[in-house]
């Protein structure tokens, strides 16, 4: 047990047993969970990276000119890190949750609630790495055809940073998950909270930020950090102190949104 | 606390948005017996059997599993019981034998030969040609099957049912019951809750009675009968008495009021009462019959429990 009474239930044989079935699951349903992280980066990079690239040319980045479409493959590559965790945390855990009793019948036997919610957490982080490497393989193969210029040796080492901070989002996903009233309801923290973050993050353009406030608010954001520490590695291939931001953020993000959601979830689902 | 008390329960309490649900229970169930909770809607059986099993903590009270506390011997006693719960919590995404072998991982020490337990249990409930369909694929009878089974995976040595037949056909409910009788057989103490109280009377060797969040009898059905309701129910159709004379009666005499079920009173009686009745009413015609755990309920459901209780 550490300092944070929750952390201690990480490491426990009944995290681990929530996050190998939801894994199982997966694999009997490999074929349709492979296809949207496969097609979605290859149509957003058609449209973006090729389409609108065409009329943007290139952008600077640190001092240097850089082909729009090589600028946005690592955020590419970071929204796939954050958006599956977070969806994957958000409806999914919701649907197991709420439609298919799943956390119910889990919670008849040794397995406790604390153990599902980090079970549910690690998992979506987990997808989110299975994504990440989808996409990191799309992007060697684009890099091959020389659609991009990428410094392709750190692509697979990515998607598993990706991990640590694939494990906040999903923690902060579930948080809403506790407190939506219906699954129709998550258009909220949808729509008003991942793609506002998701925007103010240099995952498809450069953000200039004037506004000290705004300022403040995007060095708070871990995806900022994640789309910033991709681009340094996979343009100049070298890791920067976004990287150290990351994972700083990302800690604090996961310590105070897991703790949040475990007691949200108790709330709900215990009534406690 | 009897030697063979798999499971004791003390002082239960629970309450929700500061009413309280349960009320300073007490329990105990032994190995090879079934305890049958019964009592009518919002009585506290469900929130009094998922304090039982974990689901929720009680605000005052201890459960015993073994004779080990299980605030203190939470993993442990948890390894000791299986929940077959009211809802259906199958795992749609897996096959009726793939349920069975997932849920197995939930439980630490592993069952040693797990191929072994899932083909005794499918081969015990009936499953073995279901074995690769997904549990959509069944009938509510063979879900049901499914759920029990998944519950004793792990070899547990007590079960809780909660309403194991709602819902099912007369003849999947004399298989529920045929099962029941076999695990009971077999040596597991069993809880159960049901609404039925033909299948309480059948399958229980004691009862349990809720009322309000609090037990208002306890012992074996036929005994809990003769004691509270009396040895006769007298079944008096409404055209033959003035109801208000009958309530009357009834209330002065018994301490509570009849219960009506369509056409018909329902009075119990005992032998002495009997006597007065018919003394009381010459010219009502009535048949008599011997009292059910169902006349039990009707007469708690009416509200007057503690009235009902009153020695007769």
């Amino acid at each position: 047990m550490t300092w944070n009474p929750y952390l201690g239930d990480l490491a426990d044989w009944r995290t681990r047993a929530v996050f190998v079935r939801n894994t199982r699951v997966y694999l009997r349903n490999w074929r349709t969970a492979f296809l949207p992280p496969a097609i979605e980066p290859i149509v957003s990079f058609l449209a973006f990276g090729l389409g609108l690239g065409a009329y943007v040319g290139s952008v600077q980045y640190k001092g240097s000119a850089v082909g729009y479409a090589s600028y946005m493959a690592p955020g590419l590559l970071a929204q796939t890190v954050f958006a599956t965790p977070f969806f994957e945390a958000l409806y999914s855990s919701y649907v197991r949750m709420f439609y298919q009793k799943t956390w119910d019948g889990l919670l008849a036997t040794q397995v406790e609630l604390r153990h599902i919610v980090w079970g549910e957490i690690t998992w979506a982080s987990a997808r989110g790495v299975l994504n990440a490497t989808v996409v990191a393989c799309v992007l060697g193969g684009l890099n091959l055809l020389g659609v991009v210029h990428l410094q392709w040796h750190w692509l697979p080492l990515l998607p598993l940073v990706g991990f640590v901070a694939g494990w906040s989002f999903a923690a902060f996903a579930l948080i809403f998950t506790a407190i939506v009233p219906s699954i129709d309801h998550m258009n909220y923290p949808v729509f008003l909270v991942g793609v506002p973050l998701g925007l103010i993050s240099n995952t498809y353009f450069p953000l200039p930020v004037h506004n000290p406030v705004l300022a403040a608010l995007v060095q708070c954001n871990p995806i900022y950090h994640l789309s910033e520490s991709f681009r340094s590695l996979l343009l100049r291939g070298e890791p920067d102190m976004h990287l150290v931001w990351l994972l700083l953020t990302s800690s604090v993000f996961l310590l105070v949104c897991a703790t949040l959601a475990q007691r949200l979830v108790r709330k709900r689902v215990l009534g406690e | 606390m009897a030697h063979s008390d798999l499971l004791v329960a003390r002082g239960l309490c629970k309450s929700y948005e500061g009413r309280r649900v349960v009320d300073g229970l007490d329990l105990h169930c032994e190995a090879g017996t079934v305890l049958g909770l019964l009592g009518p809607n919002g009585a506290g059986k469900t929130t009094t059997l998922r304090m039982l099993y974990g689901f929720i903590e009680p605000e005052a009270g201890e459960i015993l599993y073994d004779g080990k506390p299980f605030a203190a011997h939470r993993s442990e006693c948890k390894r000791m019981i299986g929940v077959c719960a009211q809802e259906d919590t199958l795992d749609h995404d897996f096959s009726v034998e793939r349920n069975l072998r997932v849920y197995a991982t939930y439980f630490q020490p592993r069952i040693a030969d797990i191929d072994k337990r899932v083909k005794h249990l499918l081969d015990l409930f009936g499953l073995t040609p279901h074995a690769h369909q997904s549990p959509e694929q069944l009938s509510g009878g063979f879900k049901r099957r499914l759920m029990i089974a998944r519950s004793l995976v792990h070899e547990p040595r007590i079960l809780f049912l909660d309403e194991p037949t709602t819902g099912l056909d007369p003849a999947a409910r004399v298989e529920v019951w045929q099962l029941v009788s076999t695990l009971r057989a077999q040596g597991l103490a069993i809880i159960l809750t049901t609404h039925y109280m033909d299948e309480a009377e059948r399958l229980s060797d004691e009862c349990l009675i809720l009322s309000r969040g609090k037990a208002v009898a306890q012992g074996a059905p036929r005994a809990l009968l003769g004691t509270i309701l009396g040895e006769h129910v007298a079944v008096v159709p409404a055209a033959q008495i003035e109801a208000e004379a009958l309530e009357r009666w009834a209330r002065a005499e018994l301490g509570a009021a009849p219960a009506r079920v369509l056409e018909d009173w329902q009075v119990p009686l005992t032998a002495a009462q009997l006597v007065a009745f018919s003394a009381q009413f010459p010219n009502a015609r009535f048949t008599v019959r011997d009292p059910t755990l169902e006349d039990l309920f009707l007469q708690l459901s009416a509200g007057d429990e503690t009235a009902a209780l009153r020695p007769t």
